[in-house]
């Protein structure tokens, strides 16, 4: 049997839409959150979103290798990643398995079109790793919540229309028990988003601080209390989906890379082109890994890729400063976004977003080898 | 791509994990331990493979082999590398083999490849010398018809003794040996012995000729499958070492439970998983993609060389003194995971290659 050619129809894919990137992709000059909100709308438009989401919710129905060949030829092309990435990424692919339809026929196309942007209100400056210890209050009232608390690390919240949000709705219950999943509009009275600054600089993160904001319970996700389990769901998808994307990126940053080393004129000292040759080797074993366990990505062994990707983009981001010499000590000019230093910097995040490696660690042992947690 | 094994694959692993539980327990295995016992406990295994058809897995159908590929070799190794099994790779009948079907000529493919298939002769193939390193263009040139290859494996239950020799430039001749002098080199691996075959002017016949890029490819065919059987060796030690620490007990709870054990073998597990998928892929490229034979041979024996050695350091501190005891298993492990590491080129010698297919 033939495993590493395309099939005729994934051949077939992979040629349409390298034809349409080519045709339609933006320059590079073309940022801001207008511009990436439109060039998302085009790629929807174009049904290039959404590939594996059921079609009656806008999707494609495409198979999962399609969705790998896309992201193979969006990184190909270099093309912008879509701005509503947590919508994309861990929103929709929830509200699929657990929101009700009419939330299902409610949010699902604005996510792919990104007419809404959307933003994951989990972590909070008390529950990170330990996030069942979170104290954000949902209290009922009639048909709504009164939620009053706290979020913080919250990616795109300054963009953001929609939260996904956890909050305590049984403050008496045990730890994971009484916790519930909301949608909450960023615009209701008393949600007030405040920029975070992170070691980089920018400020990518933002702080969410909510007062007694009203919440329909229309927009409750699952059932009152099994916050939970949805979460649990949510993180398997972040964790498969952060795997994939960053994967093919870091197979574009090993290019970047060894372009940086050509650059400099002189030859690659020995143990440098180890180092390199070894991060090539990591991330082309993580992307081919993401293949062949496409089946259980979506359980446990998110955890074992995502370890993977976030070390691997540490050490090639690292090797990439390293290729500057004396100048890796400097702040260069232009755009800092693009520079080993930037990215140096903000792979240390890498390792505590979406599930701290200690955590992932422990996830492997207990859930795939069946280690013991007492 | 697809990485899934087909009905026929795993029914392969199946009854060869069956097989091997049965034939080649620990009790067999440790026989080898025995220089006494060594050489009988290991013939004793290859009439038992003999009659699966193992040694003729990758031999065309029309010199009566099974006629697979490498990617079921890959399969198959996985199993043998779980237990240990003597001999090197499958009794040193698959490099034999490799070689014999890209150099030699129809003659020499006519006499050997069914005898080799149907278990008649045991083949093996030297092709390193004292100096060589893993680097093929660093084989000197037989000097007056003298060839001495070093680190050969089964040479002394052997009948046909392959050499490849480099005569010149990319030139590359394969001979069969006639009666070369064999010495044990005493291999830290016990399980696998390794020994110098030399023979002098007149002392071979050439059988076939190929060029050093075709002796790398056979190379690059082999440290596949050794890469296949590092996995296995892996996922039994994973296996075996997880069953031991749920069970052992100390400060009265089960050290599975500590986070900085819990840490060590989800390392293991990790690094086994991308070596697995390493090595899938370069047996598919063995198979399908000769362009990408050396670049994924590459990566598949460098992921192999640090997911087997890793995993057999950390199965022996997890299992504590025991895991350091002569009567535990691990040692063997230990041992051939390090033996494996140093054939058909190390890390440094895979990730050079890589680098410079990288441009760097």
């Amino acid at each position: 049997m033939q495993r590493l050619q395309d099939t005729p129809a994934e051949a077939a894919f992979r040629q349409r839409l390298r034809a349409w990137l080519a045709a339609n992709a933006p320059t590079a000059a073309s940022g801001g959150v207008e511009a990436l909100k439109a060039w998302q709308k085009k790629l929807y438009e174009a049904g290039w979103l959404g590939l594996n989401w059921p079609k009656e919710y806008g999707g494609q129905g495409a198979s999962f290798r399609e969705q790998v060949v896309y992201n193979e030829e969006v990184i190909r092309a270099r093309t912008p990643a879509p701005i509503n990435g947590i919508g994309l990424m861990i929103v929709g692919p929830t509200l699929i398995a657990v929101g009700s339809e009419e939330q299902k026929a409610r949010y699902l196309a604005p996510i792919l079109s990104a007419e809404e942007i959307w933003c994951q209100g989990f972590s909070e400056p008390n529950a990170g790793s330990d996030l069942a210890g979170l104290q954000t209050r949902a209290v009922s009232d009639g048909d709504d919540y009164i939620v009053t608390g706290q979020k913080i690390w919250t990616s795109n919240s300054r963009i953001a229309d929609y939260i996904f949000l956890l909050a305590r709705t049984d403050p008496d219950a045990p730890r994971h028990k009484g916790i519930t999943a909301l949608i909450v509009d960023t615009k209701t009275p008393g949600v007030t988003v405040k920029p975070l600054r992170q070691i980089t600089g920018d400020a990518e993160f933002g702080e969410i601080f909510i007062d007694e904001a009203r919440v329909p319970k229309a927009n409750r996700i699952g059932e009152e209390n099994d916050g939970w389990i949805v979460a649990m769901k949510t993180f398997t998808r972040e964790r498969a989906n952060i795997s994939i994307s960053t994967s093919v990126r870091l197979q574009q940053q090993c290019g970047n890379l060894i372009a940086a080393i050509e650059g400099r004129g002189v030859p690659a000292d020995p143990q440098l082109r180890r180092e390199v040759a070894r991060a090539y080797l990591d991330s082309e074993c993580l992307n081919l890994t993401c293949e062949r366990m496409s089946e259980q990505l979506f359980g446990f062994e998110s955890s074992m890729v995502k370890i993977v990707g976030s070390e691997v983009n540490q050490r090639l981001q690292e090797l990439g400063l390293s290729t500057l010499g004396p100048d890796a000590a400097l702040t260069p000019d232009g755009d800092f976004e693009k520079t080993w230093q930037f990215g140096f910097l903000r792979s240390r995040g890498n390792t505590i977003e979406g599930g701290t490696s200690e955590i992932l660690r422990g996830i492997v042992a207990e859930r795939i080898l069946g280690l013991p947690r007492k | 791509m697809d990485f899934r094994l087909t009905e026929e694959q795993t029914l392969l692993r199946n009854s060869a994990r069956d097989f091997l539980n049965r034939e080649w327990p620990t009790t067999e295995l440790r026989r080898m331990l025995d220089p006494e016992d060594a050489a009988a406990a290991a013939d004793a295994f290859r009439s038992k493979i003999v009659e699966l058809g193992w040694p003729g897995l990758l031999i065309a159908e029309e010199y009566e082999g099974l006629g697979l590929g490498h990617f079921d070799l890959a399969v198959l190794m996985e199993e043998t590398g779980r237990r240990l099994t003597p001999g090197g790779m499958l009794a040193g009948g698959a490099p034999a083999a490799m070689a014999l079907q890209r150099f030699g000529g129809e003659e020499a493919k006519q006499k050997y490849l069914p005898k080799i298939a149907e278990g008649e002769i045991r083949a093996t193939l030297g092709v390193y010398q004292a100096g060589s390193g893993w680097t093929l263009m660093l084989l000197d040139p037989p000097a007056d018809g003298a060839v001495t290859k070093r680190w050969v494996p089964d040479a002394a239950g052997a009948d046909l003794i392959l050499c490849a020799n480099r005569t010149g430039g990319n030139a590359v001749e394969l001979t069969a040996a006639a009666n070369p002098e064999i010495a044990d080199l005493r291999s830290l691996d016990v399980t696998r012995p390794l020994f110098e075959v030399s023979y002098g002017p007149g002392g071979a016949e050439k059988i076939g000729e190929g060029t050093v890029g075709d002796l790398q490819a056979v190379i690059d065919q082999a440290a596949i499958a050794l890469a296949a059987e590092m996995v296995g060796a892996a996922a039994e030690l994973l296996d075996l070492t997880v069953a031991y620490i749920k069970q052992r007990k100390q400060f009265g709870r089960s050290v599975a439970t500590f986070q900085a054990v819990q840490h060590k073998a989800a390392d293991m597990y990790i690094e086994i998983e991308k070596a697995r998928t390493a090595v899938y892929y370069a047996a598919a490229a063995a198979d399908e993609q000769p362009e990408n034979l050396a670049r994924a041979a590459s990566m598949a024996k460098a992921a192999a060389n640090a997911a087997c050695v890793e995993t057999a350091k950390k199965a022996i501190q997890l299992h504590g003194g025991i895991g350091f005891t002569w009567e535990q298993d691990m040692h063997l492990y230990l041992k051939r995971a390090k033996a494996c590491e140093h054939t058909f080129g190390d890390t440094n010698w895979h990730l050079d290659r890589l680098a410079h297919g990288l441009g760097i």
